[in-house]
């Protein structure tokens, strides 16, 4: 895998300060031959902290939470999650931090032809959890997001609304510190939304940090929580909730 | 959950989503260590034999007539001019015709008739054990021709020299099938798991994601090839023992096998075979996953 080679001196890597988990510091992501996905993006979020991206569809609200986890790379620009420079993690570093970062993606990436039960699993089996917390947590989780009744349902016969729900399970099943969370009601109703809201909520208030993707002004407006507007791979505006 | 449970579960569902393949692939393995040790186990037994055959070798030399004490020191010397030997045995006419008549038993009276020196005297050479080469030999009885006094050479030249060039064929073969076993082996165990991780792309890829290790994705292919090379093996090893054992049931009795004394591996052999085997299909695995998983 070739990455591109990042402006910074490779070896800062020197810890941030303990309060800031995610900071990117004039981020560009290009898509040959001339797509500006995003550019010059610089931002920081703190540890435990809700935070909100929106924008119109295609403004880079994807590719923003992408490069977060290190799905992708950035063109230009330097990308710290939790202390790291997580463009010069490799291999068992970045998978461990990778263990500690859940992500609920746009188009779930569940693996179709296994149950929900066993989607969820994946992200606690890749630490060792042990097979009984497994499947406690599963239960769990499954109660919460109204899914008790689908625990051995192959999650290629689920509703849209459904895998969203399983693929935000698979994000906070393993405890992680930070939560990548990409349209996460984007196929649901209005209570189910709170549902969803309600877990994501309780993981914030145990400590997780979270980052949620979304156009639904609904479950933004309300609380005290800073709010980054994107458009056009630029940030348009970033301002603190007031109620 | 520890990390070999998960590698077993991981690798239990590889072999269950690829199954036919998997079954292709374990049987080409199987065959191809059937074949292989069906070979070597010809030509240990070969090597076995004339190990035999040459420690009964002696070179026998007709002379025209029982030689004189001085004579027989004079051929001793010229002999061992030549090379050491083990022993150098003279055998006069007379001890000839006992011994014939001692093989005879209760039928030598047929000999009654007979001059007690009808049976030519010689020499029984037995060369030293570092002597057995074919070409040696054949260099050795030349030179025992030319002794004076000397008629005629013999050690079973027909035999020796058939013996001879049927244990470089099938030193060949050995080597054919050999190579034949390695072949099979890494080529099809590194394209079973290739299918496997085309297979699973898409597992693989968020297993990446949610952070498993590479030692997590990896060691399940590896075990895979492990499994097919333990398995593969075994169950040629067993096929060619049934094949063994029918063999000799069926060849029992005086005749060829005798002489061979046809017996199956030792189990140093057995268990070297397991793990060339293991290694072979270890590697081709491994060859697969630095190919086609990228990490
Ligand atoms: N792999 C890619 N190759 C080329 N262009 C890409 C690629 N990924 C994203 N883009 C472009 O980058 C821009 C931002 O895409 P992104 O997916 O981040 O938008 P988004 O804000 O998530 O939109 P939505 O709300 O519809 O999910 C879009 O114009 C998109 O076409
Ligand atoms: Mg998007």
């Amino acid at each position: 895998m070739s990455r591109p080679v990042p402006t910074q001196d490779p070896v800062e890597t020197k810890k941030l300060p303990g309060n800031t988990m995610i900071e990117m510091i004039k981020v560009s992501r290009t898509y040959v031959p001339d797509i500006t996905a995003l550019s010059d993006i610089s931002f920081a979020v703190d540890t435990g902290e809700l935070f909100f991206l929106i924008g119109r569809s295609g403004a880079g609200k994807t590719t923003l939470l992408k490069l977060i986890c290190n799905m992708d790379t950035p063109s230009k620009g330097l990308i710290e999650v939790a202390g790291h420079n997580i463009n010069n993690l490799k291999g068992n570093k970045l998978a461990h931090l990778r263990q500690k970062i859940g992500v609920a993606y746009q188009d779930f990436k569940l693996l179709s032809d296994r149950t929900v039960a066993e989607n969820i699993a994946i992200a606690m089996e890749v630490s060792y959890k042990k097979a009984s917390a497994i499947r406690l947590r599963v239960r769990d989780l499954l109660d919460q997001l109204q899914l008790a009744d689908k625990h051995d349902t192959l999650t290629g016969d689920l509703s849209r609304g459904e895998q969203q729900r399983v693929a935000l399970a698979r994000s906070v099943a393993n405890s992680p510190r930070l939560i990548l969370v990409d349209e996460p009601t984007g196929n649901l109703d209005a209570t189910t939304t709170e549902r969803v809201m309600e877990l994501l909520n309780r993981s914030n208030k145990a400590g997780a940090t979270i980052v949620i993707a979304t156009h639904d002004a609904s479950i933004y407006k309300d609380g005290n929580h800073r709010v980054m507007e994107l458009r056009n791979g630029k940030i348009h505006s970033l301002s603190r909730n007031s109620r | 959950m520890n990390f070999w449970f998960a590698v077993f579960r991981q690798a239990g569902r590889n072999l269950r989503q690829t199954w036919t393949s998997q079954l292709m692939t374990f049987l080409t393995v199987s065959l191809s260590v059937l074949i292989f040790a069906f070979f070597y186990l010809i030509y240990t037994n070969m090597i076995g034999a004339s190990d035999r055959l040459s420690d009964d070798l002696r070179l026998i030399v007709y002379l025209e007539d029982d030689p004189g004490p001085e004579m027989q020191e004079q051929l001793r010397r010229k002999i061992n001019n030549f090379d050491k030997t083990e022993a150098i045995l003279f055998i006069s006419k007379a001890e000839a015709y006992e011994r014939f008549a001692k093989q005879l038993g209760k039928d030598s009276d047929i000999l009654t008739d007979m001059p007690k020196d009808f049976l030519p005297a010689s020499i029984e050479v037995v060369p030293l054990k570092s002597l057995r080469g074919y070409n040696q030999i054949k260099l050795f009885s030349e030179y025992l021709a030319t002794l004076p006094g000397s008629e005629k050479v013999q050690y079973g030249q027909e035999w020796v020299e058939r013996f001879y060039y049927v244990t470089r064929l099938v030193t060949i073969v050995v080597l054919l099938s050999g190579t034949l076993l390695i072949l099979t082996a890494t080529f099809m165990v590194a394209y079973t798991i290739r299918l496997t991780i085309m297979g699973r792309h898409e597992e693989l890829e968020l297993l990446k994601l949610v952070g498993a290790t590479n030692n997590y994705i990896r060691t399940p292919f590896l075990l895979e090839g492990t499994i097919q090379g333990f398995m593969g093996s075994i169950i040629g090893l067993c096929a060619l023992y049934i094949l063994f054992q029918w063999i000799s049931r069926h060849f029992a009795g005086p005749g060829l096998l005798n002489i061979f004394n046809f017996s199956f591996f030792p189990p140093m052999v057995i268990v070297c075979i397991i793990f060339g085997s293991i290694g072979l299909c270890t590697i081709g695995s491994f060859t697969s996953i630095q190919k086609f998983l990228k990490i």
